[in-house]
């Protein structure tokens, strides 16, 4: 299997720029830090008491949309540089280069969701569900993180240039994150607008892993119908970018 | 045997507009093969094509006897392409890049060491070896870049106009390099180059390219005719000397006149003396005297021209 030749080779490269790393954990980071402190006051009551634990798991959203969703930039990166090319021509699979690139992504936002968890249990933010929370909880994520690398992977193979990526990216993220219960409890939002955010499907994500967190114990149902659903984005957005790869390229 | 068959190839642009139309075009087993061609000429789109990045609208193409389409996993087994950009990883060692290298073509660990430490002999890569990769020269990492394709020892080795911003030194060493590849382990290089002289020096095969189709192919001395084609220029002080020279002196010699310019044809270097002395005896100032090679605008200019039956350049 050459995923791991793939992927230890974008982790080198990520050794040796931890730049990378520094610079998508900061925005969450910041949000965790100074928006939950400047928001708990007026949070507190909507939320129930411990407003870093509830705005925690959008959080972790946010740091995955920051280190996945621009993980697509080192297509072109290694476009410019022919090492694209190389591995291309080469005789290892299509979907071991595409997996191999996506476990590297998925890593580095592990390593970021760990440091903002570490942060947070300083603000007595922990998962009250035990160590079957904490389990399902990293499954949710790592599926979260696969898509949202996988959309970015294949962003980067659809768009001409680094601009039109960042654009998309940028114009994608914000209200994805913003049009959910990232920031804001589901009871308090109305009409259209509660509409939108139940159509978004990391609504469901950010409750459920909320919920896990929050509560001692699991709601099966809730984890299955999410898990569910990111599962099949997961094989679809996979098999897409899998066809975009193999199929032949135009000039 | 031929190792690359193609037979009415054509690829167009997303406009419909065709990058390339060849009929036929063979290149042998163990044979460096030169593809040359000016700009947008369409050599990299067929390197691309050959090496199983691009797809191509028709045709049939055959690379060891494999249908490029229905086995291409079998074929990029097989090949390996030193591209137009130098395409070593600068964030890995030397000795990395060629581990990685191998490992994507599924080399054995212990056969894997061999072999790198094989090229790093072989292309004279050691002392180096220490160095990071980002601080290697143009040259140094163009022959890194070449041992990294070589790793897998490939059948083909395609190399899309390696010694491109390289200098002469290093270029010359990169001619070594393809010749003990060619020799010692009966590589068969498919080469696409901007340069004459380095077509001439490698080349077994040649094969012009012009506009996506080829202009005329052959062994040098095939093309010899269109290659060392000699031309003297002679310039003099106004157009009244020049147009004078033209008429009276070398009205039975093959001429074209452009303003105070004369160019013309000649068989052999003996001539060179004797249309010197025709000038000098007739005392017709000249402020410029000399043999100029064609390069290769000038070449498929004449290819072009000949195949429209006209006198080529000289019309």
């Amino acid at each position: 299997m050459a995923i791991g030749t793939i992927f230890k080779r974008n982790i080198k490269w990520r050794i040796q720029n931890p730049i990378t790393i520094i610079m998508s954990i900061l925005q969450p980071m910041l949000w965790l830090l100074f928006y939950t402190k400047a928001a708990e006051m007026t949070m507190k009551g909507e939320t129930g008491g411990n407003y870093i634990e509830f705005i925690l798991p959008g959080i972790l959203i946010l740091v995955i949309f920051s280190s996945s969703g621009s993980s697509g930039i080192s297509n072109y990166i290694t476009k410019k540089n022919g090492s694209f090319y190389r591995i291309l021509i080469s005789p290892i699979k299509r979907s071991d280069i595409i997996l191999g690139h996506l476990f590297e992504t998925i890593s580095v936002s592990f390593l970021e969701i760990g440091i903002l968890v570490i942060i947070s249990s300083f603000f007595s933010s922990y998962v009250n569900s035990g160590i079957k929370g904490i389990i399902v909880i990293i499954i949710l994520l790592f599926l979260t993180a696969f898509l949202t690398a996988g959309i970015s992977y294949f962003l980067s193979l659809s768009l001409p240039n680094e601009d039109a990526f960042f654009t998309v990216i940028n114009t994608l993220v914000l209200p994805i994150f913003f049009v959910s219960t990232a920031l804001f409890p589901l009871k308090n939002m109305t009409g259209n607008f509660r509409v939108m955010v139940l159509l978004n499907p990391f609504t469901h994500m950010i409750e459920s892993i909320r919920n896990i967190m929050l509560n001692e114990y699991i709601c099966w149902k809730e984890v299955i119908f999410t898990g569910g659903i990111f599962f099949i984005l997961c094989c679809i957005i996979f098999l897409i970018t899998l066809g975009k790869l193999k199929g032949g390229k135009k000039v | 045997m031929e190792i690359i068959q193609i037979k009415n190839l054509i690829k167009k642009y997303k406009n419909e507009k065709k990058v390339l139309d060849i009929k036929k075009l063979t290149v042998k087993q163990g044979e460096i093969f030169s593809l040359l061609g000016p700009n947008g000429a369409g050599k990299s789109t067929l390197i691309n094509i050959l090496t199983t990045y691009l797809d191509y609208d028709s045709g049939e193409i055959k690379i060891l006897g494999k249908n490029l389409r229905e086995e291409s996993k079998e074929i990029r087994k097989n090949i390996a392409c030193v591209a137009q950009n130098i395409s070593i990883d600068e964030h890995l060692s030397l000795e990395e890049n060629l581990i990685f290298q191998g490992n994507l073509y599924g080399i054995a660990k212990e056969e894997l060491k061999k072999r790198a430490e094989r090229f790093i002999d072989e292309f004279e890569l050691k002392e180096y070896v220490k160095s990071p990769v980002s601080t290697y020269s143009g040259g140094i990492k163009r022959r890194l870049d070449i041992a990294v394709n070589m790793i897998s020892c490939p059948k083909i080795l395609f190399l899309d106009e390696p010694t491109v911003g390289i200098d002469i030194h290093s270029r010359k060493i990169i001619w070594e390099m393809m010749k003990r590849i060619k020799d010692k382990y009966g590589t068969t290089i498919f080469l696409t180059t901007h340069y004459l002289e380095e077509a001439q020096e490698l080349s077994d095969y040649i094969c012009i390219m012009k506009n996506g189709d080829i202009a005329a192919q052959g062994t040098i001395n095939d093309l010899e005719k269109y290659i060392n084609q000699k031309i003297i220029k002679i310039e003099f002080e106004n157009e009244k000397n020049a147009e004078y020279a033209k008429e009276k002196i070398f009205k039975d010699k093959s001429v074209r006149l452009k303003k105070n310019e004369l160019y013309l044809k000649i068989d052999s270097q003996d001539e060179i003396i004797y249309l010197n002395k025709i000038l000098l005896d007739n005392k017709i100032d000249f402020l410029y005297f000399g043999l100029l090679k064609p390069n290769l605008e000038e070449i498929f200019i004449n290819i072009m021209d000949e195949n429209r039956e006209s006198e080529g350049i000289w019309q």
